[in-house]
């Protein structure tokens, strides 16, 4: 930071530890924090859209994952500068809301910023530039509304939710399964949602998955997968109406929390306590056995001689199934957690159709599978994949597409993508400038520009001339008034993306252009950066 | 050779730093200019926001003045007066921060070419507090009463204030969404004691600024759960509620007790023992018939699952301020025991009118609403990013400690400079009618007032001196009206308080004397001495330590250290 000086030329100390801490300020500092959320934004650029690339991140441990998912690019990038974290808060906060979209928010917020720095080497004054964007979004919201389908979400099979889950999925790495994929996706969120309150718990559909065989293998199971095993080998691998005992205590004789000790003097109180156990542990099978389980789900272990008896009474065990998975099985079976054996009882016991022990290909690992649960809304897609990364991604980008169908359950309305709702917000906001006088009209131009670079990037990673493209798509909004023309990234033959299917969440749009506009504000709105330098 | 000096007198000890005199005053006003001159932009409508990075990866992004000068670390002795009248005013009205920086500055900047002609700083002092007297008395002049009539009408002009206030903040965009979020949460509490702590802020990363909303009751996050929890009822209607400051979990009576055991029959008793001690208290919680138990300490597996199979609520780890807010809202009392409740106690529980879990953003909520025993608020946040929350959330505190002294100082003055620029010509036209030397002195006190609006015009990138004319214009024109403040959509003059730019009266109050009294008291210093261990250690010899002994007060501190060498 510089120093300040008196009249008689000598330095003051005002701030503490002045010489460590630099500042930047003014237009400098603007210049500064637009050029690092750009550069940002150019990284994430090439991975819009069908035709995007993906980025390879290799982490300090040497992990490595390739993904084309914005908010995960970002996440694991461990951008450093302030203003860059700032875009990765972006794109992680359109990743908690809506679970898609996290690339395009950033590129759409790279773009203003652009736009936004053109204006200031024109002088204009960063806060007016700020409300000339704000001023343009309360444009594009009602614009949106109103070029919005409602989609029935129930007709013909949910087709309407697979086209919608298909389109994520268009750009990712998994895209030649969509279809199988998308139609997952639906069948997962619908048996998890409550579809009178129009809400899913996305907690309930569970994402597993394992390396080794086919991205085709991919499965949904109707109930819960544990990656676990029996805890004898002998033990029967299939269990048919299964009633199942929830237990969080171990099979062992029951300690005392208190510290104590245990005087033996004689051979004969030693065998006394041998007794002693060896009863605990048939008493304990023996309260499992009586109250009519035939499966043990257990939070805890148990040592070979429990583990002998539960054989022997053909009692199936699983142990150390953890507290999180324990509550989901509780859930799904309409189990109870059951704390102390004395406890058990036949109507706190859960009950599934079918539990099996899968196993795969030549390696020796296996899953539990718990099937047509009794109180069930759980589900779990099991992803499989050739390797982690695609696993990985694969997962991810389920994940993307069950929050998109997710957001089509809680609202039925749609955009068309492909850039053409960009388009059709970019036309409104160009129009609406017309009528603003002052900066505003500068400011609401250049967020229609920006929202064309959207549309762009779409186009230019497509490999389709940019300009060339976007003005056509432009101009035919234009001369047919229609917003559901786009670009034709696929080579489909077609602009329309209503007969291409290519759609997005309405809601998951508005809220990629709030929060740009709202990052971006921010960021304009700093004119003084005060740091210290980190220590060597 | 000794006799041919003059006796040395050490009076400080080796290293001390003194300055003095009119050299010193003047370095200390310099020294307060350059904090002035770091909040300068931060204030008013088109003020910007600084990005304050601590190191260690925090960052602040803000336009509080009084966050922007805490964060700074300021060590000046003279710059810190500034910081603690801005810390004060943060205290006594929460806003206003930044305007009372300014004006002490200004006070002071306009001191110093009397300083320099050598006027006597206690003249000045004189002047200035005559000067502020007179400030005093026109505000509450002038101020006007917003009381209303009726509830619409005093909520309508509660919001203004608070939109004013907000108007300056990242949230500008949305300050009529949130002056009424934040004016229906103050106008819940209790009337008489407006305690702001009933008002809670709660983040909830995601979602637009306008999913914010305001609870009227208690609202806080779900807490750490184990595994059961899933399986109790999520919501209820005019439900119990037990509070608690105890562990719920099988556990060691006591951390250094040992139990001896003879033989394996008694093994079973201590055990079942444990259990007992546990499920009695458990026991003891549900026959109160509560149906949400919260408890500030841990409420374990088992406790989960007990309650659950008797659809019962319950959340531990509930923080303590969170817990505080529960009680006053609900009514009831924190027990740290439950074994004297085995018959009934149903007199320690609260109750509220409807009790549920709720899923905002990605978290999930614990709310209480239609609490009958004292009325709290909770405002939720979103947002998104953790820098823009922070903001918002100081923005909005700001806004909550406007209104709350609006409702208990029901007066209010108009801002974008107009009040100021109204004192300024009040204290002038007060000014010419005295002899001396306090006419000059006082007339600068006026022009010092005039920093308010000169700096909204320059932060908004006006001309300052045309705005300032015309403002100076319209105040002495014969039309009375003494509402005229800066227009900043026009670069012009506009009348304030029909635009709705409105700040109580005792902001500005405080504001004007705190500054004076600051400005006063940086003015009465002449002389100041450093211990040089008051220096932070690790600081490698501040390049300025040196020039500055070597400067006005070095004199003695050279003699000192020549005395020291001949030893």
């Amino acid at each position: 930071m510089s120093l300040a000086f008196d009249e008689y030329g000598r330095p003051f100390i005002i701030v503490e530890e002045q010489e460590s801490k630099s500042r930047l300020k003014g237009i400098d500092a603007l210049k500064a924090n637009i050029a690092a959320g750009l550069s940002i934004a150019r990284t994430l650029r090439t991975s819009l859209g069908p035709r995007g690339m993906d980025k390879m991140l290799q982490s300090p441990d040497g992990d490595i994952t390739v993904t084309n998912d914005g908010a995960t690019i970002l996440e694991q990038m461990d951008v450093e500068h302030q203003v860059a974290k700032l875009m990765v808060s972006l794109s992680k906060s359109q990743d908690d809301e809506i679970g898609d979209g996290t690339t395009g928010v950033v590129v759409l917020a790279g773009a203003l910023l652009e736009e936004a720095s053109k204006l200031l080497d024109r002088g204009v004054h960063p806060t007016r530039i700020a409300e000339g964007f704000e001023a343009a979004c309360e444009v594009c919201m009602p614009r949106l509304e109103a070029i919005a389908d409602t989609v029935d979400t129930a007709a013909n099979g949910h087709e309407e939710l697979v086209q919608t889950a298909m389109t994520t999925l268009n750009s990712k790495i998994v895209h030649r399964m969509k279809r199988e994929l998308a139609e997952m996706c639906v069948e997962a969120v619908l048996a998890v949602a409550d579809l009178e309150r129009r809400d899913v718990n996305l907690d309930l559909i569970k994402l597993d998955g394992k390396a080794g065989g086919k991205l085709e293998e991919t499965k949904l199971v109707q109930g819960i997968v544990i990656d676990k095993d029996f805890s004898h080998p002998q033990m029967p691998k299939r269990v048919e109406d299964a009633k199942i005992c929830i237990l969080t205590c171990p099979f062992e004789p029951p300690k005392p929390k208190t510290k104590h000790k245990l005087d033996i003097d004689s051979v004969q109180q030693y065998q006394e306590m041998q007794e002693a156990e060896a009863a605990y542990f048939r008493d304990m099978v023996a309260a499992v056995k009586d109250s009519g389980a035939n499966l043990v789900i257990c939070q805890w272990g148990f040592d070979d001689e429990a583990n002998h008896l539960l054989l022997k009474s053909q009692l199936p065990a699983v142990r150390w199934v953890g507290g999180v998975e324990l509550e989901l099985i509780a859930l799904a079976t309409g189990g109870r957690i059951i704390p102390r054996f004395s406890e058990i009882s036949a109507a706190k016991l859960g009950s599934a159709g079918v539990v099996r022990e899968l196993s795969f290909g030549t390696t020796h690992e296996h899953v539990i599978v718990l099937e047509g649960c009794a109180a069930s809304k759980a589900v779990t897609i099991y992803v499989r994949g050739g390797n982690s990364m695609v696993v990985e991604e694969a997962k991810r980008s389920i994940h993307d597409a069950l929050c998109v169908v997710r957001n089509l359950i809680r609202d039925s309305r749609i955009v068309y993508g492909g850039g053409a709702s960009e388009i059709a917000c970019s036309l409104a906001v160009a129009g609406a400038a017309e009528a603003v006088s002052g900066v505003t009209q500068y400011a609401m131009r250049g967020f229609a520009d920006a929202l064309d670079s959207v549309a762009m990037a779409l186009a230019e990673n497509a490999g389709l001339q940019p300009i060339d493209t976007v003005t056509a798509v432009k101009a035919a909004q234009v001369a047919s008034a229609s917003p559901q023309l786009g670009i034709d990234c696929l080579g489909a033959g077609t602009n329309d993306m209503k007969v291409q299917n290519v759609r997005e969440a309405l809601a998951s749009k508005q809220q990629q252009l709030l929060h740009a506009t709202q990052m971006v504000r921010m960021l304009l709105k700093i004119d003084d950066v005060i740091s210290r330098d980190e220590d060597p | 050779m000794s006799q041919f000096l003059a006796p040395q007198i050490v009076l400080l000890k080796h290293g001390t730093d003194t300055s003095q005199g009119k050299g010193h005053l003047i370095s200390n006003i310099n020294a307060c200019n350059a904090v002035v001159d770091l909040v300068r932009t931060t204030l008013g409508p088109r003020g910007l926001d600084k990005l304050i990075h601590e190191g260690r990866g925090k960052v602040t992004i803000t336009n509080d003045g009084a966050t922007i000068v805490q964060l700074l670390q300021i060590v000046h002795p003279a710059a810190k007066t500034l910081v603690d009248i801005s810390m004060s005013q943060d205290a006594e009205v929460g806003d206003g921060t930044t305007s009372v920086i300014l004006l002490a500055g200004e006070m002071m900047n306009k001191c110093k070419e009397f300083i320099e002609d050598g006027v006597h700083s206690q003249v000045l002092i004189r002047a200035f507090r005559k000067a502020g007297q007179l400030a005093d008395a026109r505000i509450r002049e002038v101020a006007r009463d917003i009381m209303g009539t009726n509830p619409t009408e005093r909520r309508e002009m509660l919001m203004r204030c608070a939109g004013t206030s907000l108007n300056s903040k990242l949230v500008s965009h949305q300050r009529e969404f949130f002056a009424g979020i934040v004016t229906d949460a103050v106008l819940t509490l209790d009337a008489d004691s407006l305690d702001v702590s009933m008002v809670g802020i709660k983040k909830v990363h995601g979602g637009s600024t306008t999913d914010s909303q305001l609870v009227t009751g208690v609202a806080f996050k779900k807490t750490f759960s184990y595994a059961g929890f899933e399986q109790q009822p999520k919501s209820f209607d005019h439900p119990k509620v037990m509070l608690l400051n105890l562990e719920l979990e099988l556990k060691a009576e006591k951390d250094n007790a040992e139990v001896r055991v003879n033989s394996t029959a008694d093994y079973q008793a201590i055990v079942d023992a444990e259990w007992g001690i546990i499920y009695a208290k458990l026991a003891a919680c549900v026959n109160t018939g509560a149906k949400v138990v919260l408890s500030r300490l841990a409420i374990g597996d088992v406790a989960t699952q007990y309650f659950a199979d008797r659809d019962i609520f319950c959340a531990g780890r509930v923080a303590e301020e969170d817990m505080r807010r529960v009680q006053r809202a609900v009514g009831g009392s924190v027990q740290t025991t439950v074994n004297h409740l085995k018959d009934g106690g149903a007199d320690i529980l609260g109750e509220c009118g409807r009790f549920e879990e709720r899923q905002l953003g990605k978290e999930r909520y614990n709310v209480f609403t239609g609490c009958p025993k004292a009325k709290s608020a909770t405002i939720i946040v979103r947002g998104g990013s953790d820098q823009f929350l922070e903001e918002s959330e100081r923005s909005l505190h700001d806004a909550i400690m406007i209104v709350r002294r609006a409702i208990k100082h029901p007066t209010a003055v108009p801002g974008g400079g107009a009040i100021e620029m109204d004192l300024s010509r009040h204290i002038r036209a007060a000014a010419v009618k005295i002899e001396g030397k306090d006419q000059l002195i006082m007339s600068a006190y006026a022009r010092a007032l005039e920093v308010i609006p000169r700096t909204l015009c320059d932060n908004a990138g006006f001309d300052s001196t045309e705005v300032l004319n015309k403002l100076r214009a319209a105040h002495a024109s014969a039309d009375g009206n003494h509402c005229y403040g800066v227009d900043l959509d026009s670069a012009s003059v506009v009348d304030t308080w029909a635009k709705a730019v409105w700040e109580p009266a005792v902001v500005k109050l405080n504001a004007l004397a705190a500054a004076t009294e600051a400005a006063c008291q940086i003015l009465a210093v002449d002389e100041t001495i450093k211990n040089p261990k008051s220096e932070q250690p690790g600081v490698p010899g501040p390049p300025g330590g040196g020039g500055r002994g070597g400067g006005m007060g070095g004199m003695m501190n050279r003699g000192g250290r020549g005395v020291r060498r001949m030893r």
